[in-house]
């Protein structure tokens, strides 16, 4: 399966791809909250990003009380069913990554979907820093480019990320 | 349904003009209705990739305030529909009446920076040399002109965009390239993941200052002292390219003088940028020479003293050797073909160009006239009045500055005509509103200096009754009398083959390759075979045609305006214009989401200032300088997000004119740039 990956060493906080899910969202699926998110701490000089795994053995999937969640036959993302989700939060309680979020608009459970397999973030990112890839060449990529910071870490190492 | 794509089903291939960059876009269209923009593969600018502002193009197209008929203003000061045939009848007439009365000289025409450049701007030269009148005005008298100067007053050319993927060390001064320029941003963290380095010099922090190996704050309009700081330790060092100073170059003894009064200590009491961080940039420009990508921005034009400090930190990137090299100043070529400009066949420098007398050399360089110069003839001040003025796709009563001045002259105006394509502050004003076509609805001939391509984009879309720029100008030159003679294209298609023969590249190639084409390979160190553009062939740092103007020879650094007239009255410096991602100048800002991102204008204030004042995040503050004020809420920022001293406000809001703040009279002596980026204000808590 592919998954949306951070390279957090080309992230430079342009903010296009929160932009792009939250103009998409609000578009198609009355949402507000974008599915992807970038923070700088302006005062630290700091960047990080960060975006849904997809984990192949998912929490929030795994915890939902009422079924809300299921897998996207197509792209194997965990998408939210807003029908059936109740917001009681267990999922983002779940999450390991902080990446399930409840829209502050629908009040509802939100997360990336992949967009269906044609991810918006990813056609606005013009410094390059996000790919959709499958794990396989992922892990090619960390092989050969063991400096490359692929945002797969909840939180940034302390100093690394930047110089 | 008005509004419809040229095709039912499909997708159309063209270049995104949401801002000045032209990525290389997708329109896929489905029942006649244009359903989603998408980026497209090929084209070296964008590489595949867009950014949420062309996302929006379908938003600004289908937006349900666009101006879809000719307007007239009524005698009670209201608008009414009018037929376009009776309204261009009705402004051809008066604009006779006009020249008849009082000289062809006393019309105007404005281009904005909304229609683009190119042969949009070429349209508008055109037609007023055509007319008789030497008045040409645009966006461009207070931006980019003066970093043009800068540039062409040294070495004769200037290509704004290096390839920085290229630099070992690339220096910024006074800009923000990822939200000014998204498309360069994957340039630079190229250069970034193999290594390079990145200083960056401005009063605010912008987030890719996180990468910065040296990140500095100088006080604002103070640049130049830091150039001719960082000249002095090459040349002391004798760090620079030694060949390229004797062979290619004239007055280097005369800089090298004058550069050792700027010693590091003279920098930082100058600057404010401390003595050993001046030499460490110094050091990292000698080990990275000559693999510099040295890009000023706007931040640095809009001083008293603009173009010289633009000029010293050209002559800074030519010590290093960087010049006509990827990552430095390119020596762009340019592509033959026919220009649309009259100025060979019907020079009207004897009828005095508004601003010629006071910036001769704005004029002579860039045929331009001078927008604030304008104002005064307007509510006639001037030599002579101006009486007309047609503009398209400018919105001066925004961005030009003091606002006030600005539309007391335009109210003035026998005629005033607007073609936009929303009912903007300027619109508000005229006698006549047109609604101008998008980007979507014309189709044209585009150039690409840094990769040397040439691309044609197709009309994508149509609305009944909105004409295309050309289809404007040449329906008002039939009823002006010289149409036959000047505008003899049925329309814009054929102005775009004649455009072309020259270049002996056909519409149809450019048709099938909606990429681009590169109209000649890139070649660098062409100042090897032959001589620069420049009256002396070689690098000027001393400009005898500067001299002969009254000016200094070499570019002396000048303190800027507050610190020659320093005031306890308005002890803060207000700099505007820095960037916003999805507004573009005073554009966009009435598209919906991009408003939900940026739903009100803020003036940023330092903690520092903010407390000294007992402002709080948000409150109502007014912004007041020596020509005007302006309401506006507060938003403090973190301590090292504004050099302490600066507040800083976005420059295109229509809702919240900062423009009523800044000085039009203050100018650069070379460009007439006005002052926008230090201007002394002081900011009261509103109610106190």
């Amino acid at each position: 399966m592919k998954i949306v990956t951070v390279d957090l060493d080309r992230c430079i906080a342009c903010l296009n791809c929160e932009q792009a899910c939250r103009f998409h969202r609000s578009e198609r699926h009355a949402g507000e909250t974008a599915n992807i998110f970038v923070s700088v701490d302006m005062q630290q000089r700091r960047i990080f990003a960060g975006t849904c795994l997809q984990c192949a053995n998912a929490l929030c999937l795994a915890v939902c009380p009422v079924d809300a969640l299921s897998r996207d036959p197509l792209t194997s993302a965990v998408l939210v069913d807003r029908s059936v989700c109740i917001a009681c939060g267990m999922c983002t309680v779940a999450c390991p990554f902080g990446y399930m979020d409840l829209d502050t608009v629908s009040r509802r459970a939100t997360k990336c979907d992949l967009c269906g397999g044609d991810p918006r973030c990813v056609q606005v990112c013009m410094a390059g820093a996000l790919h959709f890839d499958s794990l396989q060449s992922i892990a090619e990529r960390r092989k050969n480019h063991p400096e490359v910071h692929l945002g797969l870490r909840a939180i940034p190492d302390d100093g690394d990320a930047l110089p | 349904m008005t509004h419809s794509a040229v095709i039912e089903k499909g997708t159309l291939p063209t270049l995104c003009r949401m801002c000045s960059n032209r990525c290389s876009i997708v329109l896929h269209v489905e029942k006649g209705e244009l359903v989603d923009v998408r980026p497209m593969e090929g084209n070296p600018v964008n590489k595949g990739k867009m950014c949420p502002r062309g996302k929006a193009a379908l938003d600004m197209f289908y937006h349900p305030k666009r101006l879809l008929k000719p307007l007239k203003r009524q005698p009670d000061g209201s608008f009414a529909p009018i037929d376009r045939e009776r309204a261009l009848d009705e402004i051809a007439a008066k604009t006779l009446q006009i020249k008849n009365r009082f000289g062809a000289r006393s019309m105007g025409v404005w281009k904005g920076e909304a229609v683009g450049f190119l042969q949009q701007e070429e349209y508008v030269r055109r037609f007023a040399h055509a007319f008789g009148t030497p008045n040409y005005f645009s966006n461009d008298s207070a931006c980019y002109n003066g970093r043009f100067l800068g540039h062409h007053l040294v070495v004769g050319f200037w290509n704004p965009f290096p390839y920085y993927a290229e630099a070992d060390l690339i220096l910024l001064f006074g800009t923000n390239p990822p939200v000014c320029h998204t498309p360069f941003m994957g340039e630079f963290t190229d250069a970034r993941a193999r290594g390079a380095k990145l200083v960056m010099i401005d009063p605010r922090l912008n987030p890719i200052a996180c990468y910065a190996d040296v990140f500095a704050q100088p006080i604002p309009g103070t640049d130049g002292a830091l150039a001719w700081g960082l000249i002095r330790i090459l040349i002391n060092a004798g760090a620079y390219d030694h060949e390229l100073v004797e062979t290619y170059s004239t007055g280097f003894e005369a800089i090298a003088r004058y550069a050792q009064k700027f010693t590091p200590d003279l920098v930082e009491r100058e600057t404010g940028v401390y003595a050993d961080v001046v030499e460490r940039i110094g050091n990292l420009v000698i080990d990275t020479r000559p693999k510099i990508s040295l890009y000023m921005g706007a931040g640095l034009e809009h001083h008293d003293n603009g173009v010289n400090n633009a000029r010293a930190l050209a002559i800074l990137a030519c010590l290093t050797g960087a010049l006509d090299i990827p990552c430095g100043l390119i020596w762009p070529e340019e592509m033959p073909r026919n220009r649309l400009t009259l100025y060979d066949e019907k020079p009207l420098d004897h009828e005095m160009p508004i601003g010629k007398d006071r910036f001769p050399i704005l004029y002579e360089l860039r045929r331009e006239c001078h927008t604030m110069t304008a104002m005064d003839a307007m509510l006639g001040h001037g030599k002579y009045p101006l009486k007309g003025l047609i503009l398209t796709g400018a919105n001066p009563a925004v961005t030009n500055p003091n606002t006030t001045k600005v539309e007391s002259a335009l109210k003035r105006l026998d005629l005033l005509v607007v073609n936009d394509l929303f009912m903007t502050k300027t619109a508000q004003l005229a006698h006549y509103i047109l609604p101008a076509a998008t980007f979507l609805e014309r189709s044209e001939v585009h150039i690409d200096p840094k990769y040397q391509r040439v691309y044609l984009t197709r009309k994508v879309a149509q609305i009944p009754g909105i004409e295309d720029e050309y289809t404007l100008w040449r329906d008002l030159a039939f009823r002006l009398g010289f149409g036959e003679r000047y505008f003899p294209w049925e329309d814009e298609t054929r102005v775009n083959a004649h455009i072309l023969e020259p270049s002996g590249i056909s519409l149809e190639e450019l048709q099938n390759h909606p990429e681009g084409i590169q109209y000649r390979p890139l070649t660098f160190k062409k100042h090897l075979s032959r001589p620069l553009p420049t009256p002396s062939g070689k690098i000027e740092f001393v400009s005898a045609y500067l001299q002969e103007k009254g000016h200094a020879g070499i570019p002396e650094y000048v303190r800027p305006y507050h610190l020659r007239h320093p005031s306890k009255n308005y002890p803060l410096l207000l700099t505007t214009g820095a960037r916003k991602t999805l507004l573009y100048h005073s554009r966009h800002q009435n598209l919906k989401h991009f408003r939900r991102v940026h739903p009100l204008a803020e003036v940023e204030i330092h903690p520092e200032d903010a407390s000294d004042l007992g402002i709080e995040n948000g409150d109502q503050v007014r912004i007041v300088s020596k020509i005007g004020a302006l309401l506006v809420p507060a938003k403090i920022v973190q301590a090292g997000e504004l050099r302490k001293g600066v507040v800083e406000m976005y420059h295109g809001w229509e809702e919240w004119r900062i423009n009523f703040t800044t000085m039009d009279m203050v100018n650069d002596p070379i460009s007439g740039f006005p002052l926008l980026k230090a201007v002394p204000v002081r900011i009261e808590k509103a109610g106190s």
